[in-house]
């Protein structure tokens, strides 16, 4: 017995032993190798996606389905890398005032060999806008005359069909009228929502027609396999019109829900580019990475105030001044975000000209001097504030520390974290009367200021603040109706003041401009970028020799 | 015995509508919109579309009928956020994996943990049973994600042994089925040594060894299968534990089973998912239950006895 038992420990004994050599002989990751100029012989890109993708592209809502989407079919513009809309499937248009009329490619074919015509853009356009598929995104296209009855439409709802203004006059011709005249649309149209389906598939099998087995598509690459929340296979399509130029032939997509074991997947090699899921707290050790990749997205993070309660101007003040940008995104978010100058975003085309010099609300390390003397102005200031703001990293740490910046003004505040969709409800609008300050963002559907801008008119649904200005609410319209980038630029550089200027009205703190943190191997590194938009274009990508 | 399974059986029909029911005032409880994804509201007009087709406009107690409905037609509905699948679809897709996941979580459990509680209390008092009580504490004691991560880090990163996620090839299933096995084992470990221990002072083992049975013959045949009944009854908790316990590993492991799609799905809205899928566990826990009984009265003649 004793001998047994000696020998049993000492085998477990050596067993640690092996274990300990072998875990403490682990080296760091391999630094990157250099970027070579050859192409590499194996082009097949492997992607770790952060969620599940609907490839059907009147319903998807979600970032990573749309960037499948851009690269499976093919719309009628894309957008290029100053975020103006090039050919795509179309090669020309022209704009007549409200009327928009795109001339399309001959020769394009979808992969059951059908052609591609305008007529599966005015199908997929309406099939988008019907009530029955009732898509999250048909608000895109509500600038078309017609579009907005069809999709509030209760029964009898073909008669309005008929009536949405998008026509294809001939196989290669799309005409659409607009409700007024819109510079931004022919940008919006890179939006996924207007890509085309091929009529004969989707009525073929309604439900299902987007499965691997039954899709049909017209992109520069196509679907080999799907497994629902697993994988997608994306092979190179040799007939469409551009294959000559796309270096890819393979995607391997799989998806990885969790930020961290993302991160641990790159590292270990299974995949060579993320799809900017890091979390927060890796962020300061793989900045320093060879792979690290840092984008600007279109987007603002603000805390908006509940203007019935903090009806002070200059408390509403006081409060922006004392955050300190600088600090909290060195400190807490970690992800590279750029301190916000007004409510357009960095990236917006015409930002210099719209928002200037910036706020002088928004120090980028906040100010607490001028905070206490713009404090002091306010007759009975809310002395105790409400603080509301969603779940997640790094919401909460965020709130405390903008809870300790305004108590050197003198502003006590509690803090509240809410579920994701309890909080939207509880925002409203209007927000209750328990809440003073509330966290949300905003992140642009089109590349234009418009998008931003008009959410803060009195009726917008998206404006929890209480702000209404008949004004300001004027000039959007005017900025609607105005065509001339140059001028429009003038008018949103004005209602921006009317926000975040000397004499704005400050119904938000903006925070800090959006950035997308991502992992890219080197040898896809220097092809593979991700837009303002969150969009990718593989036709682009090439993966080099390393 | 037949009369005591068709009564256990019929048994899971009430029990089935309870949970539907509790499941649907707690949905609708805690509130939220199926259709709103980010901070953008949803159009007025596209809300009321979407709640007209999914019957959210109904009446509280239609909607309950239709679910009801649907559960007992095993027709679960479409789903209101994964637009092109059905829950039938999910689960079908699904719950597969999650069951390939469970099973093997508690294959290493009990083959691993048994074995282990069995040596341990053979070895009482020696270095190799207060190791294992150690182990077994850490496994009580660690939470399931860190040790998935850790394992992550370990095993499939730095030694490279292993997929760092997915469910695909044999190698990807060793780690989250033991990550997931490990508190089991832990469990079954601890229990099956107590039991042990026990058992061994029981006045038969005593009269065993005197008759001159030898040592193997007596803990094989009559020891271990007195001191596995509290294990086998464990097993009914455990796979609570396993089921609960699957929606992190399969987060972790990014394993595109059905306990990851609870997780969202409840977070997301999608009413007729957490429906479907909260059914379809009552199921599962009930039959396993019903299992773990049969198994019980096969084990154990004393409980025969009392049924019948």
């Amino acid at each position: 017995m004793l001998s047994r038992n000696r020998w049993l420990s000492a085998v477990l004994l050596s067993l640690v032993a092996v274990l300990l050599v072998v875990g403490c002989g682990g080296d760091d990751d391999e630094g990157g190798n250099g970027g070579g100029g050859a192409a590499a012989a194996d082009q097949t890109l492997k992607w770790g996606l952060g969620s599940e993708f609907l490839l059907d592209p009147g319903l998807a809502t979600d970032t990573t389905s749309s960037k499948i989407l851009s690269n499976i079919f093919d719309g009628l513009v894309k957008l290029n890398n100053d975020l103006e809309a090039e050919p795509a499937a179309a090669e020309s248009w022209d704009e007549n005032g409200k009327v928009v009329t795109f001339h399309l490619r001959e020769g394009m074919k979808w992969t059951n060999g059908d052609p591609v015509t305008a007529g599966d853009y005015e199908f997929a356009w309406k099939r988008a806008l019907s009530p029955e598929l009732g898509s999250d995104y048909a608000y895109q296209l509500t600038g078309i005359q017609g579009a907005a009855e069809y999709n509030e439409c209760e029964n009898n709802c073909n008669a309005l069909r008929d009536k949405v203004m998008v026509q294809a006059t001939d196989p290669q011709t799309l005409k659409v009228t607009l409700t007024s005249v819109q510079p931004w649309f022919i940008e919006q149209v890179a939006h996924h929502v207007f890509l085309p389906v091929n009529p004969k598939a989707v009525q073929a099998a309604p439900e299902r027609w987007t499965r691997p087995e039954n899709i049909v598509t017209n992109g520069a690459f196509k679907v080999e396999d799907a497994q629902p929340s697993a994988s997608i296979t994306l092979v190179k399509n040799a007939d469409w019109r551009d294959a000559a130029n796309v270096k890819l032939e393979r995607v391997e997509g799989r998806i990885i829900v969790d930020g961290t074991t993302a991160v641990q997947s790159f590292e270990a090699g299974e995949v060579d580019v993320l799809d900017e899921q890091l979390p927060p707290a890796e962020i300061p050790r793989l900045k320093d990475t060879p792979e690290y990749e840092l984008y600007t997205g279109l987007g603002t993070t603000y805390y908006g105030f509940n203007m019935k309660n903090i009806t002070d101007i200059n408390q509403r003040r006081a409060m922006s001044l004392a955050v300190n940008r600088r600090q909290i995104i060195d400190t807490i978010t970690q992800a590279n975000e750029i301190p916000a100058k007004g409510f357009t975003p960095e990236g917006m085309p015409g930002f210099e000209e719209i928002v200037g010099e910036g706020s002088p609300w928004t120090p980028e390390a906040g100010d607490i001097d001028q905070a206490k003397e713009y404090m002091a102005k306010v007759q009975g200031p809310k002395q105790k504030v409400a603080i509301v703001t969603n779940e997640g990293d790094p919401n909460k740490d965020v709130a405390v520390a903008l809870q300790s910046m305004w108590k050197e003004i003198g502003v006590d505040s509690t803090i509240r974290v809410m579920e994701w969709q309890q909080y939207l409800e509880y925002l409203g609008p209007p927000p209750p009367g328990a809440v003073d300050l509330f966290r949300l963002g905003w992140v642009g559907d089109f590349v234009d200021d418009i998008n931003f801008l008009e959410l803060w008119t009195c009726e917008s649904g998206n404006n929890n603040t209480g702000f209404c200005d008949k004004e300001y609410d004027a000039l959007v319209e005017k900025a609607k109706a105005t065509p001339d980038d140059a001028e429009r630029t003038e008018i949103y550089n004005q209602l921006e003041a009317k926000l975040t200027g000397q004499d704005g009205a400050l119904p938000f703190i903006p925070m800090w401009s959006i950035s997308y943190n991502n992992l890219e191997r080197e040898s896809v590194k220097e092809t593979f970028q991700i837009n303002l938009l969150d969009q990718v274009d593989l036709t682009t990508v090439e993966i080099k020799e390393s | 015995m037949t009369a005591f399974i068709i009564r256990r059986i019929l048994w899971t029909i009430p029990v089935l509508l309870l949970v539907i029911f509790l499941t649907f005032v707690m949905m609708k409880q805690i509130g939220g919109n199926p259709f709103r994804r980010t901070e953008r509201a949803v159009p007025v007009a596209i809300q009321q579309n979407l709640e007209r087709k999914f019957n959210l406009d109904e009446p509280w107690y239609v909607q309950y009928a239709l679910y009801v409905k649907g559960v007992f037609t095993f027709d679960l509905g479409p789903s209101l956020v994964s637009r092109d699948r059905t829950v039938n679809d999910i689960i079908r897709e699904h719950a597969p994996k999650s069951l390939e996941l469970g099973f093997y979580a508690m294959l290493w459990a009990i083959v691993l943990g048994i074995p282990a509680g069995v040596i341990a209390a053979l070895r009482h008092n020696s270095i190799f049973d207060y190791g294992l009580m150690f182990f077994s504490n850490v496994g009580f004691a660690v939470p399931s994600f860190l040790v998935a991560t850790l394992l992550i880090y370990y095993v499939a990163l730095k030694w490279g042994l292993v997929p760092t996620n997915g469910w695909t090839t044999w190698e990807s299933k060793i780690l989250p089925s033991f990550a997931l096995g490990l508190l089991p084992m832990a469990y079954f470990a601890r229990l099956v040594r107590g039991s042990m221990l026990e058992t061994l002072q029981q006045d038969y083992v005593r009269t065993a060894r005197a008759k001159g049975l030898r040592q193997r013959r007596i803990i094989v045949r009559h020891v271990l299968r007195n001191s596995l009944i509290p294990a086998i009854t464990a097993i009914a908790p455990l796979l609570g534990f396993i089921i609960t316990g699957s929606f992190v590993i399969e987060v972790i492991f990014s394993i595109p089973g059905i306990g990851r799609y609870f997780v969202t799905s409840v977070s997301s809205r999608d009413y007729s998912v957490v429906m479907g899928i909260t059914v379809l566990t009552s199921v599962v826990i009930v039959l396993a239950n019903l299992v773990v009984d049969i198994l019980y009265g096969i084990l154990d003649p004393r409980t025969r006895e009392a049924r019948t």
